[in-house]
């Protein structure tokens, strides 16, 4: 039933292969998307992958570095896959184990891994194992203990219907040969707690005996009482008649309810406001005199004091636990790290626990987003456990150096990023390069598309700004104020007559889809080399507004979507991308949406070695980073450094 | 008894010998003192030179297998080697192995295959950029129309590597994949890579400087105001056609070429 099965080194380089009968398309096309999508990218937490209509199930086999990897149909649920995986890892380097110690690459070529026999043992003992273990049949009544009781003993003394129902209930229960467990229970815990009061209530009147039974179970709620189950709510007692609801707000008559007179006419329309601002009825005019007053404080120090309680309990669970861990290493740990110091140990789950947890925290400390952080620990861990470390190096120093190249990994952009030779491939085509500038409120878009459009001048290019923010106040003059600076800069001559920089803009109010596609044809007519689209800033959970952005870009197609965020923003950043990308993919009509492809980190300096948030933009998307901005003139626009990012992460 | 008293006096000579040492030591001139240092620097230095000298001609001695992700380096390598046929999946780390040519004549060399994907490529390039001696460049030739651009930039960003500018490696182009038809010919392939490097030229020392000051690759590939050539380059550059893979599946590959340039080396 398995679709394929591959054991390859890290190296690329296939020690043996199964291809399950009737499967006629080779398994190199999935197992590469794998190893691209899940390895590379870090991913390696879960091990599990999905690819088309295959799902697959990976090994990282990290001292002897290879990898086994499992495929088969997505529809299908195999239970025994990932012990099966377990299994064959092991019997593979146990049976190749001198092999797999030599050193080099040649290893892999010069010998045979025969491995179909084994392999195919192994497969038949998982598929038996899975299939034994049907569950336990049911016990038919006549084996059941409720046979063996007689009817009399389980009839309640007191309420006559009662006993009548129980008495039913079994002749049901009787009729019926293969009950589920749950009747059986629930027919127990009847008997139980008939029994009790049937003990208690000889004698009493009905309202007494309800008065009791609340009493008890309100007792039992208290003081989390056992296992006297609250008898089955007695059929409600159908007493006067019914009575009429009554509301909160009851006693109004329907003229009261209609509120439109008070609020009155004012629509929405950011248009009109401007004569009826006085009318607008959440400004109260004369308000705002004196001094502001502060913010509510009483709830956020209640949120405050349960956070605290919560993390002092947490932080003396985890003294407990590492107090624990020191005790036990003692006598072991010694030995251990001698032989760590010869270089012939390997790295297990425990040994690096205390070392992630070190980082992990270092690196939410430098303003990584939380979840990328543990998952990033658990992927490195994955990488590294079985691995057999080298000489005179400690576990701390491997696990630091495998999470900086992971970090490294991760911010290298996986495609080429070369805008200047994108735009001069569109000059050559006739047609308009389209940058689209997206993000929340006040990141720095307007600010950084001019930085931007002052570098394309420099280099040569003519460049036409599309004002597609029409609700911001001012958004339009900004624009213009830029234009004006760029031109004043670029004086007409040196671009052959023809301004560097224009502004395409209609106002206030419109469609910002709209805009754009008349500005990307206007560029079009009037031969522009690139054209910038500005739009609103925009809270990731607006829906209506990321409708408006995703309408946006799957209309007009532009050539680059970049992505504005600043380097201050933390665990916000994740939820921002992720809500970005889901509303491109949601509203576009086409099955190859448009996401977001590249990032702009601004603000950059404004942080000083907190640079975590670099890390979970890049790994969120698995987009590049295209530009850095590093200040408010013209010239503050970078390119990302890699490695001088990741030295500043995991410097102390 | 006579042990310890053995030992006693052991220990007294000792000191007195260190005590003796160090009254010589304060009584000879000073000329002699500064004649036993100067020595000591001297030899000190020569070690360092030779070690400096030794290590990089000992050091250069690794042949790089790069290019784009499949490429087909991998099974060059295996192909080079061995002379056989695996399947082989995207290379996650680094191989290397050692290389003895055919002819007598060659040397032997230290063959490293370089994962293509774009987010290893640059670390382990890093880490044998050092050590190369030759370049070989694989180019999947079915599909170059479309990724040229993508093979230049790579090409552009290891020749104007500056350690890599310094030593000047061979430089060996592979248009691998010869046998699927579509596969373009190695002078076809040469002159769009001549031409996108021209234009690469431009827009990469236009590009950005990163965010803390340092502006990569200072080096000028070829000569100013002329188009650029291979030709220009310090390194001596060979293109050359290869199929790693055969006509047939089980064929011998034609890496002759490439086999011929190796122990040219």
């Amino acid at each position: 039933m398995l679709d394929f099965f591959s054991i390859f080194s890290k190296g690329g380089i296939v020690l043996w292969c199964f291809q399950g009968a009737g499967v006629s398309e080779s398994f190199t096309g999935p197992v590469n998307a794998l190893i691209r999508s899940v390895i590379l990218q870090e991913r390696s937490g879960n091990n599990s992958f999905t690819h088309n209509a295959l799902s697959l199930k990976y090994k990282l086999d990290n001292e002897f570095e290879l990898v086994f990897v499992v495929g088969f149909q997505k529809i299908l649920t195999l239970t025994y896959v990932d012990k099966f995986i377990d299994d064959v890892q092991l019997h593979f380097r146990d049976r190749y184990k001198n092999e797999l110690e030599q050193r080099g690459a040649l290893k892999f070529l010069l010998n045979n891994f025969e491995f179909g026999d084994d392999f195919h043992r192994l497969l038949r003992e998982a598929e038996v194992s899975s299939k034994a273990k049907a569950p336990a049949s049911m016990r038919n009544f006549n084996e059941s203990e409720k046979s063996k009781k007689t009817v009399k003993s389980m009839i309640e003394t007191k309420d006559g219907d009662k006993s009548k129902e129980q008495g039913g209930k079994k002749s049901k229960n009787a009729k019926k040969e293969a009950e589920s467990g749950g009747d059986q229970a629930k027919a127990a815990s009847q008997t139980a707690s008939k029994k009790a009061v049937e003990n208690g209530n000889e004698g009493l009147t009905q309202e007494e005996i309800i008065e009791r039974n609340r009493a008890k179970f309100i007792s039992k709620q208290l003081g989390g009482g056992k296992a006297e189950k609250p008898s089955k709510s007695p059929k409600p007692q159908k007493p006067k008649g019914k009575v009429n609801r009554v509301w909160d707000m009851s006693g109004k008559s329907i003229g009261e309810l209609d509120y439109s007179g008070t609020n009155g006419n004012n629509s929405s329309d950011a248009q009109n406001q401007d004569p009826d601002a006085t009318a607008e009825p959440l400004i109260q005019v004369d308000s705002m005199k004196g001094d502001l007053r502060g913010v509510d404080y009483e709830s956020s120090d209640d949120d405050d004091d349960d956070e605290d309680e919560v993390v002092q309990e947490e932080e003396r669970v985890v003294v407990a636990n590492t107090k624990k861990g020191a005790k036990k290493g003692g006598f072991g740990g010694m030995f251990g790290m001698l032989k760590g110091l010869v270089g012939s140990k390997n790295l297990t789950q425990e040994d690096m626990e205390p070392v992630l947890e070190k980082m992990r925290d270092h690196l939410i400390a430098k303003n990584v987003a939380a979840e990328i952080s543990s998952q990033l620990c658990n992927s490195v861990a994955k990488k590294l456990e079985g691995k057999v470390m080298g000489t005179f190096t400690t576990v701390a120093s491997t696990v630091k150096q495998a999470l900086q190249d992971s970090l490294v990994q991760i911010l290298q952009p996986k495609r080429r990023v070369d805008i200047l030779r994108d735009v001069l491939e569109a000059r050559s085509q006739r047609k308009p390069f389209v940058i689209t500038f997206c993000g929340v409120n006040g990141v720095g878009k307007s600010t950084n598309l001019a930085k931007i459009s002052y570098w394309l001048i420099e280099n040569g290019f003519t460049v036409l700004i599309a004002a597609c923010d029409t609700f911001r106040a001012g958004a339009v003059e900004q624009l213009r104020t830029h234009q004006r600076r760029l031109n004043s800069l670029h004086p007409l001559e040196k671009h052959g007559g023809q301004p560097a920089v224009q502004l395409f803009e209609k106002g206030y109010g419109k469609d910002a889809a709209g805009i754009a596609m008349e500005a990307i044809a206007f560029a079009r007519n009037q031969v522009f080399d690139v054209v910038l689209i500005d739009t609103a800033g925009r809270m990731q959970d607006n829906g209506p507004l990321m409708t408006a952005l995703a309408k946006l870009i799957a209309v007009n197609t532009p050539d680059l979507v970049l992505f504005v965020g600043e380097a201050l923003v933390g665990n916000e950043a994740v939820d921002q991308l992720v809500k970005f990308n889901q509303a491109l993919a949601d509203h576009s009509k086409t099955d190859k949406p448009r996401l977001i492809d590249g990032i702009v980190l601004t603000k950059f300096d404004t942080i000083d070695d907190k640079v975590g948030a670099a890390i979970s933009m890049t790994y969120i998307t698995g987009q590049p980073i295209v530009f850095v901005g590093t200040g408010q003139t013209y010239s503050d626009l970078r390119s990302l450094n890699a490695r001088a990012v990741v030295s500043a992460l995991m410097k102390a | 008894m006579d042990e310890k008293i053995h030992l006693d006096l052991q220990d007294f000579s000792e000191e007195q010998f260190m005590e003796s040492f160090l009254k010589e030591i304060q009584s000879e001139e000073a000329v002699f003192i500064l004649g036993i240092f100067l020595a000591l620097a001297l030899v000190v230095l020569t070690v360092v030179f030779f070690g400096n000298f030794w290590g990089s001609s000992k050091a250069r001695n690794a042949v790089l297998l790069l290019g784009l992700c499949d490429s087909g380096k991998t099974l060059l390598f295996t192909r080079l080697l061995l002379g056989k046929f695996v399947r082989t999946q995207t290379s996650i780390t680094e191989s290397s192995a050692t290389y003895k040519s055919k002819d007598d004549r060659g040397g032997s060399w230290t063959l490293i295959d370089v994962p293509g994907h774009e987010s290893l490529r640059v670390q382990i390039v890093e880490k044998h950029k050092a050590v190369a001696r030759a370049v070989v460049f694989v180019v999947d030739s079915s599909i170059f129309q479309k990724d040229v651009r993508d093979v230049a930039e790579f090409l552009y960003s290891i020749l104007t590597d500056n350690i890599v500018a310094k030593n000047a490696p061979t430089l060996v182009v592979a248009c691998n994949k010869q046998d699927i038809s579509m596969a373009k010919s190695a002078k076809l392939i040469q002159q769009q890579l001549e031409k996108e490097m021209n234009t690469l030229r431009l827009t990469r020392s236009a590009a950005l400087s990163s965010q803390d000051g340092a502006v990569g690759g200072s080096v000028y590939l070829g000569k100013k105001g002329k188009d650029f050539e291979f030709s220009q380059l310090p390194n001596r550059v060979e293109f050359i056609e290869c199929s790693a893979r055969g006509s047939k599946d089980d064929g011998g590959a034609d890496i002759d070429a490439i086999e011929k340039c190796l122990a040219k080396l």
